[in-house]
């Protein structure tokens, strides 16, 4: 190496701006790496902001106020704090506790909300004869918007529709689809199960796809049922997709059935049909109660709050057995 | 598990946070910044300015107004019904709104008196000449000046009377249900058009036959506020609606026939003898002589049930215009306020889109028959009784209805909720 060679007068010196330079380096680099290291604390901070702004703005603080505001009073006494008053009201108004009633029932058919897409999507997969033609024809319903299906379903349902005419016509007597409390809940839950299980169904057949068939084979070489096969081959091959179609569904229902609603019973028979959000739209739109309506959203923001937890936690749960 | 936990800890804040603080108070004094000459801008929402045969109507009252204010430009919104009142509310809650507003009379617009500007001062000269201000009143005050006037006569189709050989509406209770069985016998008609989904029937019935069951002096006392629920002429109204389910003298499956869309065409196409129908805007003359022939409509009065009573024609101001009460120039409002109910603005109206004007001095359509009996009748007219009660009790006499008709509420559960819901507010 050169440099051995070089005299000891030089040596120093020369190593001696070596290091110098390699001091500045060294500070540069450490300069920028502290840099660096702020920015790269910062830059996480900075790339989420507008994703936490516009929640935090949009979401959050009109949600603050609205619950703010549900401690208010209505008419004379707006813009006064009226303290649990607007809930105490809720808690005694008969509407509200059927309008809760009928949010249970929903859980309570949810089962079937998801059965139904299910089997069918089960027998799509199966090959059924004309199955592609059911494929498409299944999903059709899908695409139409609520106030639509609404009308559809008050022409067949009407008590001189033609599905009172075909009961009619094979010696059953006409039933009061929308004008009898005990039916017309079931009946809108009806005609929302077949406005939407189109979307159930394409997720179902989505989770099919990832389904593994020699485990059918196996099943069906060992001489397994059609129901045998279901219940141990294609439900716990599915668990996922399942759960992940219950909670959407259940979301579907009680967020989406207003148009339904509105156009099929105007919570009626007798206030059967009410569910919370339509009751927060009579309260605010035709009652003139602002902040009783305020005071119900909470409550369906909070149950709606509950049941997404618990739904979380399950599809968790079902995520850590995988 | 840690993020269920945050989620709660927020909502608990929310709650927390939300407990004793309010939002600002209720109302600030408007200042009246423009004055007259002061270049400035209205801005009205309603409902009917969209509409082809509110178009004259619309233009002789903004011509009207911009005669007296020249410097003052005026902006129609229509909105869309369904959500009107839904839109108004949030708008009066910002007080940002309209500085002129449509109204139905009665309750929509007494329930929201308090962010109304009163107008007593400024319209009295047409206290005289327009009918219908009580629905437009509050405590004394009067908040909007009517448009229309909407009133529920008992229209009958002659056609059907005829077939069924009878000559002349009812005057008595049983005499009409009398009638009743010979026009369904006749024609197979049902005696009444009831359309019960949204439970707008009992409001109809309340008012279309209160006049021949209510003592002339509880029908003012009603209307004055001071209702007597335990009078047993009240607890007959109801039994007498009941009645007409129990004894099938309904269309079948009233609760789930809409009002405004399907009802009037079973009365249209003679399926139902009668309906209590309106007499401005929809399901009125107009609409029902188009289909069974004008000269075919006819109305009749309340069938008396009760000796002493006064059968009378029902009716209010329908529509009106109020001025919100943040308005900048409260003069100009209200002078657009009369101009949209001139004599000249109110007889376009009357005409084109076929309602019974407030204006008592404008000659009704002459190509209805039934209009001049109806015209006839407004003079011994008197509020209707429905309209004296406020929404709340109205909704649930809806619900409470439905069930009359199903059987599964009694005259005497529903009064009794009735009286208790009517007091409270």
């Amino acid at each position: 190496m050169p440099t051995r060679n070089t005299s000891p007068m030089v040596r120093p010196g020369a190593s001696g701006r070596a290091v110098e330079g390699g001091d500045k380096r060294e500070r540069a680099r450490h300069g920028a790496a502290r840099r660096r290291g702020r920015s790269e604390r910062f830059a996480p901070y900075v790339l989420i902001a507008p994703a936490v702004l516009i929640i935090v703005a949009l979401r959050l603080y009109p949600l603050v106020l609205g619950v703010n505001f549900s401690f208010t009073g209505d008419g004379e006494a707006n813009g006064t704090a009226v303290g649990f008053a607007n809930y105490l009201e809720l808690l005694d108004d008969p509407l509200f506790q059927t309008a809760l009633a009928n949010v249970g029932l929903l859980v309570l058919l949810l089962p079937v909300a998801v059965a139904i897409p299910g089997l069918l999507a089960t027998f799509i997969y199966l090959k059924v004869p004309g199955h592609r033609f059911f494929r498409s024809v299944y999903f059709f319903p899908a695409v139409l918007s609520p106030v639509i299906v609404g009308a559809i379903f008050n022409l067949m349902l009407a008590f001189d529709g033609p599905l009172n005419e075909f009961l009619g016509a094979v010696g059953l007597g006409p039933v009061d689809w929308l004008g009898d409390p005990g039916v017309a809940k079931f009946a809108v839950v009806g005609v929302q199960i077949w406005a939407t299980f189109g979307m159930a169904l394409v997720v179902f057949l989505a989770g099919f796809a990832t389904l593994d068939s020699s485990l059918l084979d196996a099943a069906r070489v060992d001489g397994a049922s059609l129901r045998q096969s279901i219940w141990h081959v294609i439900i716990p091959s599915l668990s996922q997709t399942i759960q992940f179609v219950f909670v959407t569904t259940m979301i579907g229902m009680l967020t989406s059935m207003f148009g339904l609603l509105y156009v099929m019973t105007s919570g009626g028979p007798e206030g059967s049909t009410y569910l919370p959000e339509y009751y927060i739209w009579i309260q605010q739109g035709q009652m003139n109660r602002p902040a009783l309506a305020s005071a119900a959203s909470t409550v369906l923001f909070l149950i709606m709050l509950v049941v997404g937890l618990l739904q979380i936690s399950v599809l968790r749960r079902a995520g850590r057995e995988d | 598990m840690k993020r269920t936990l945050s989620a709660g800890v927020v909502v608990l804040a929310l709650t927390v946070a939300g407990c004793g603080s309010a939002t600002r108070p209720a109302s600030t004094p408007t200042e009246s910044a423009g004055a007259a000459g002061a270049a400035s801008k209205l801005v009205v929402w309603d409902w009917k300015s969209g509409e082809p045969y509110a178009a004259s109507y619309i233009e002789k009252a903004k011509a009207d107004f911009a005669k007296k204010h020249p410097n003052v430009t005026v902006e129609f919104v229509p909105q869309p019904f369904e959500q009107y009142y839904t839109l108004l509310g949030a708008a009066m809650q910002t007080k940002t709104g309209p500085d002129v507003m449509l109204f139905n009379g009665g309750g929509q617009i007494r329930d929201r008196a308090d962010s109304l500007l009163p107008l007593d001062e400024y319209v009295a000269e047409d206290k005289s000449r327009l009918a219908g201000w009580e629905a437009f009143a509050k405590d004394g005050k009067t908040y909007g000046a009517p448009v229309t006037l909407q009133g529920h006569p008992i229209y009958y189709n002659k056609a059907l009377y005829e077939k069924a050989g009878i000559t002349a509406p009812a005057t008595t209770w049983d005499e009409f249900l009398a009638n009743c069985d010979k026009l369904k016998k006749a024609t197979g008609a049902a005696c009444f058009a009831l359309g019960n989904k949204e439970g707008i029937g009992p409001q109809f019935w309340l008012s279309g036959m209160g006049s021949g069951v209510l003592t002339p002096a509880e029908y003012d006392d009603w209307i004055a506020g001071k209702r007597d629920w335990k009078s047993p002429h009240v607890k007959k109204i109801f039994e007498m609606f009941k009645e007409t389910g129990d004894k099938k003298l309904n269309n079948e499956g009233a609760n789930s026939t809409a009002m405004f869309t399907d009802i009037f065409s079973v009365f249209n196409t003679g399926k139902a003898a009668h309906i209590i129908g309106l007499m401005s805007d929809i399901g009125h003359w107009k609409d029902f002589g188009e289909f069974i022939g004008p000269d075919k409509v006819g109305i009749m009065l309340a069938p008396v049930v009760t000796e002493g009573a006064t059968p009378s024609l029902p009716y209010d101001g329908g529509i009106g215009y109020a001025v919100a009460k943040w308005t900048k120039d409260p003069k100009a409002a209200a002078d657009l306020v009369r101009s949209l109910t001139t004599t000249d603005a109110l007889s376009s109206f009357s005409a084109e889109a076929g309602a019974i004007a407030s204006d008592t001095t404008i000659s009704a359509p002459q190509d209805a028959p039934v209009v001049g009996e109806i015209v006839a009748q407004l003079k011994a007219g008197k509020p209707a009784l429905h309209v004296a009660m406020d929404s709340k009790t109205i909704d649930l006499m809806g619900r409470l209805s439905q069930k009359l008709l199903s059987g599964s509420a009694t005259v005497d559960e529903a009064v009794e909720e009735l009286a208790a819901s009517d007091q409270e507010n």
